[in-house]
Formats: structure tokens, C-alpha cells, sequence
């Protein structure tokens, strides 16, 4: 027992809080491999939870609070399959069932060792992101489930009423095991597939937190360090796949620079005026590293590897010049081919622009205009006015400026793009370069 | 959030074990960097040897000064570089640390000197 010091009531809670946080994943991941369902090994871990609240203020912590929780969760896990058996005993029918289950039980005894928690735990992240599941619904159990976040605290990340969040991780528990979801590590052809599906997830909420799509915030960094979080540990379980280095280099790099982001009064800075002083050389040492890590297993590169492999070059320019543009149009190229997107061309479009002249960008974004896939996209009309307004085409540019402040659904950015209409207006120019590429 | 475990050790400690022992636990400190690396947390982690050397700039003039440093009865080991959430995140996992049990860990939140 921690006995040096007399904790109050409030710091143990604090206390349990924070191990919840570094130790759900693992208790649920443990509990699902016995229990066969990820909603009732959650419940069970929150029961042990529970319990922890509930004797630690008095009794104090115990020594190893990790191995305690475990501990109390599966003899709940042990209690519920007894009677799950005993259910099963009252229908004849489920007996075979039974039998079943006293085997894989039988079988788990025996191998439920130490270094079965990173397998226990990649069976969680590839169930907690199956592909049966909505991308809505993957994201809130994910962070329910590996991240350890409460209900309200995933609904205040998505801005959603918390009702909402609670729905959709019953809906997902449910459509889990209507459907039998076997809590397995896909293999062979089925592995690429499911990953994929997993790289979405984290992918997502990664966005979701550094380009928060609506509301007065423009980055919600909690969303942003758990899916970093996430992405690590999926890098150490699955080290030999090349996109998951090449993701967690992707979101290393782009963290690096989420201090400058923001000019004072909060307002958006896009990269190319950022103060690359103010990146964050740490987060891009590692980004660079997990990027050659990827590299290194040499099995070509993937969708995200490339975009990370374009994050590098702007990470290892020293200014916005020493940039090696006609790199990262090269690098576009290849994405484009390989997941073909007019938001890519876009992009393709920006680097065209900036290694061989605004004319030729606008060739290019000129081309996706014409298209009308990207009708309702704002950077769009507002890398056009950026391109325009270069060509000292300002009447035009003011026009696609105002209509990307149309299109935008953040406030912040509506404002800025308003203030670069305008400044067209007045003939002035001061280019700042609208997308973050 | 960034905190850093320091590893405050005991002068002189590392020398009244045997080689055997020492080695045994490094081995276990290598297992928690990888636990640390498992749970996503780890920034970046590194054992220290124990000669050291001290500089400082005097009136434009630099005086080093070689170790040990008999004045001070410990000195830094070793050190983790940890990305959580809060404080008693931190706490939590500094208390798994083997090197707990014969050194102290420093527990320091990442900041500038002056807020």
C-alpha cells in the first residue's frame, strides 16, 4: 500500500483517472479474448473500475494498481462465463456450445502469458475498426475502447451531444456481435484490407483534431495526441507493414508544426507563412525516422507513405524556397496514380505552381474547375485566387476568394479568406498560400 | 504533454554490483522501455554512462571540470522522454519503472523556463 503519503479522496480518483487512461485498452484487449465480445469486456473492466473507486479511497492503492484491475476483472470475466453456462445448462440445445467454451477456456488458462497483450490488443484495434462498422462508429469506439476516453469526453471531441456518441458505441457493440465479429488478427489477403480500415480510423481522428471541419476551433489536440498514441502502438504491433510507419510519419510531421498554426489573435497560418522556427524539430526527428523505418522494409510505398515522404520535404526545408518542389510534384504524381482524387490534383496543382510558375498551377486547378467534382470544396476557389492573384489577376481573384468563404464551414477560416478578398480588392497582395499540403 | 522521468541515482552505486547483477537490470529496464514503446508514450529514452565532465563559461573563459563530482551524492542515469495527457499519467507509469526500487525518478513536466 502506498502508506508515505496520506492521499486524499480527490487525488486518488485523480489518481485512478490517469491509470483508466494508460490501462483500459490492455484490460478490455485481456477481457475481450476471454469473453468474446468486446461490449461485455468493457463492461466488465468499467465494473472493475468501479470497484477500484470504491475501495481504493479507503483501503489506499495497491501496490501494482495495473495487475489489481486486471485481477478483479477477470474474476468478474470467470463469474460471467460460469453463468453464461449455467444459461446455456437450462437450454439443452446450447449445449455443444457449452462445451465449447470450457475448451477455449481450458485453452486460454494455458497460454494467457505476458507477451499475449500486444496480439490481444492489435485483435482490439482491428475490431474496434472493422469495416462493418460506420466510419462515425469506428472512430468513437476506437476512442472508447483504446483510448480510454469517456462518452462525454469523445462527444465534446466531435462537438456532438453526448446521447449521440453513447448511441453510436451501443449501435457499434451491437452490430458487433449480431454480425460475430471473431475477435482475430486477420491474415494473408485479409490483412490489407482490414488494415486499411484501421489506418482510416486513426487517420480520421488525427484529422478530426488538427483541422477541426466545424466550430470557432481550428484544432482540438486531444483528437491529434491519441491518435498519435494509437499509431505508435499500432507501429510496434504491426512493424512489419510499411504504411503504418509511413502514417505515424505522416501525423509526426504534421503535429511538428501545430504551434504555428496560429498567429496570435488565433487566426489560421497556413504553411507556407508559418514560422518554421516555431516547429517542433523533436516531432519531426521522429517523423523522419519512422519514414525511413518504412523505406527500409522496401515494399514500395503506399498512399501514405508518399504523403508523409511530401510532409518530409516541407519538414526539411529551412524556408518556403529551399523547398524541393519539383520532389513533391514528383511525389503527387505517384499518389495521384495510385489513389487517383481531384483533392490530390488540387494539391499537384499547388506544387506545379509553385516548382514551375503560378500559370502552370492554374492550368491545372483551372482543369478541376471545368470537372465540377470539387464544386462544393473551398480550397478550390481559394487556391485559385491565391494563383490569380499572383498572376495580378485581382478582380478574378477576389471572386474566388469570396467564394471559398462561402464554402468554408469554419469560422476562422472564413474570416481570414474574407480578409484576402478584400485585400484583392484594394489591389494589395500579400500571398499566403490557402492549402497545407 | 511531455514529461521527463530522470533517473536520480545514488553515487557510486552502480559500481558494488556485479557485472551479472547490473546486467540483469538494465535487461529490466530495457523491458519497460519496450512496455513504455508498446503503450505509445515513449518520445525517446537512453541510460547514461557515469563519467561526466562539467563546463561552464566564466568571464568569457571556459573552465571544465572532470568528474565525479564528489560534492553531489547523486547523479542523473538515465532518462524517458514521455508523451501524456496529465501529471498523474506520468506517475503512473513512473511507478513501474524497475529503476524505482534502487534510484528515484524525477518526475518534470516539458516547459519554458519562464511561463
Amino acid at each position: 500500500m502506498v502508506s508515505f503519503v496520506a492521499m486524499t479522496a480527490t487525488q486518488t480518483h485523480r489518481t485512478i483517472d490517469a491509470l483508466w487512461r494508460i490501462e483500459s485498452a490492455r484490460l478490455i484487449a485481456g477481457l475481450a479474448r476471454l469473453v468474446r465480445d468486446v461490449g461485455v469486456a468493457e463492461e466488465l473492466a468499467q465494473d472493475a473500475l468501479v470497484a477500484a473507486l470504491e475501495q481504493w479511497p479507503r483501503s489506499g492503492i495497491p501496490d501494482n494498481p495495473a495487475a489489481w484491475l486486471m485481477a478483479s476483472a477477470k474474476h468478474r470475466a470467470i463469474d460471467h462465463l460460469r453463468r453464461q453456462r449455467m444459461l446455456a445448462r437450462k437450454h439443452e440445445a446450447l449445449g455443444h456450445e457449452l462445451e465449447m467454451d470450457q475448451q477455449t477456456e481450458h485453452g486460454q488458462r494455458q497460454s494467457g502469458v505476458e507477451h499475449e497483450i500486444g496480439d490481444d490488443l492489435l485483435r482490439l484495434i482491428f475490431i474496434a475498426c472493422h469495416p462493418l462498422l460506420s466510419a462515425e462508429a469506428r472512430t468513437a469506439l476506437t476512442l472508447r475502447l483504446l483510448g480510454g476516453l469517456t462518452t462525454a469526453e469523445i462527444a465534446r471531441a466531435f462537438l456532438v451531444p453526448e446521447p449521440t456518441i453513447a448511441q453510436r458505441i451501443v449501435r457499434a457493440k451491437r452490430a458487433l456481435r449480431d454480425a460475430q465479429v471473431p475477435f482475430e488478427i486477420p491474415r494473408g489477403e485479409q490483412l490489407a484490407a482490414r488494415l486499411s480500415s484501421v489506418l482510416e480510423v486513426i487517420y480520421l481522428l488525427f484529422n478530426e483534431g488538427y483541422s477541426a471541419t466545424a466550430g470557432e476551433e481550428w484544432m482540438r489536440p486531444a483528437l491529434c495526441e491519441e491518435a498519435l498514441r494509437i499509431g505508435h502502438i499500432l507501429a510496434e504491433l504491426a512493424s512489419a507493414e510499411p504504411e503504418v510507419h509511413g502514417l505515424v510519419a505522416l501525423m509526426e510531421i504534421q503535429a511538428s508544426r501545430m504551434r504555428s498554426r496560429f498567429g496570435p489573435r488565433g487566426e489560421p497560418v497556413l504553411l507556407m507563412e508559418q514560422n518554421r522556427a516555431l516547429w517542433d524539430r523533436l516531432l519531426i526527428g521522429r517523423g523522419l525516422l519512422s519514414l525511413s523505418r518504412a523505406e527500409a522494409l522496401g515494399k514500395g510505398r503506399g498512399p501514405y507513405l508518399l504523403q508523409a515522404a511530401i510532409a518530409a520535404c516541407h519538414a526539411r526545408a529551412v524556408t518556403v524556397e529551399d523547398t524541393d518542389w519539383p520532389l513533391i510534384t514528383t511525389l503527387y504524381d505517384e499518389l495521384a496514380r495510385l489513389t487517383p482524387s481531384p483533392v490530390i490534383e488540387l494539391n499537384r496543382a499547388v506544387a506545379i505552381a509553385m516548382a514551375y510558375g503560378p500559370a502552370a498551377g492554374l492550368e491545372l486547378a483551372d482543369q478541376l474547375l471545368a470537372e465540377g467534382s470539387l464544386e462544393m470544396y473551398h480550397l478550390l476557389p481559394s487556391v485559385r485566387g491565391d494563383l490569380l492573384a499572383k498572376l495580378g489577376r485581382y478582380e478574378e481573384a477576389r471572386a474566388a476568394f469570396e467564394r471559398a468563404a462561402a464554402l468554408t464551414h469554419n469560422a476562422r477560416e472564413r474570416r481570414l479568406l474574407l480578409e484576402r478578398a478584400s485585400a484583392c480588392g484594394s489591389g494589395g497582395l500579400h500571398g499566403i498560400h490557402a492549402v497545407d499540403c | 504533454m511531455a514529461y521527463m522521468l530522470l533517473i536520480v541515482e545514488p553515487q557510486g552505486q552502480r559500481q558494488t554490483r556485479s557485472s551479472a547483477d547490473g546486467h540483469a537490470l538494465f535487461e529490466r529496464m530495457l523491458g519497460y522501455t519496450r512496455d513504455l514503446q508498446a503503450r505509445g508514450v515513449l518520445l525517446a529514452s537512453n541510460a547514461l554512462k557515469s563519467e561526466s565532465v562539467r563546463l561552464n563559461m566564466r568571464a568569457g573563459k571556459p573552465n571544465v571540470i572532470d568528474g565525479p563530482f564528489t560534492e553531489s551524492k547523486e547523479f542523473i542515469g538515465g532518462f524517458f522522454l514521455l508523451d501524456c495527457a496529465t501529471r498523474e499519467q506520468a506517475l503512473a507509469l513512473a511507478e513501474q519503472c524497475p529503476a524505482a526500487e534502487w534510484a528515484s525518478i524525477e518526475v518534470r513536466e516539458v516547459g519554458p523556463c519562464y511561463e
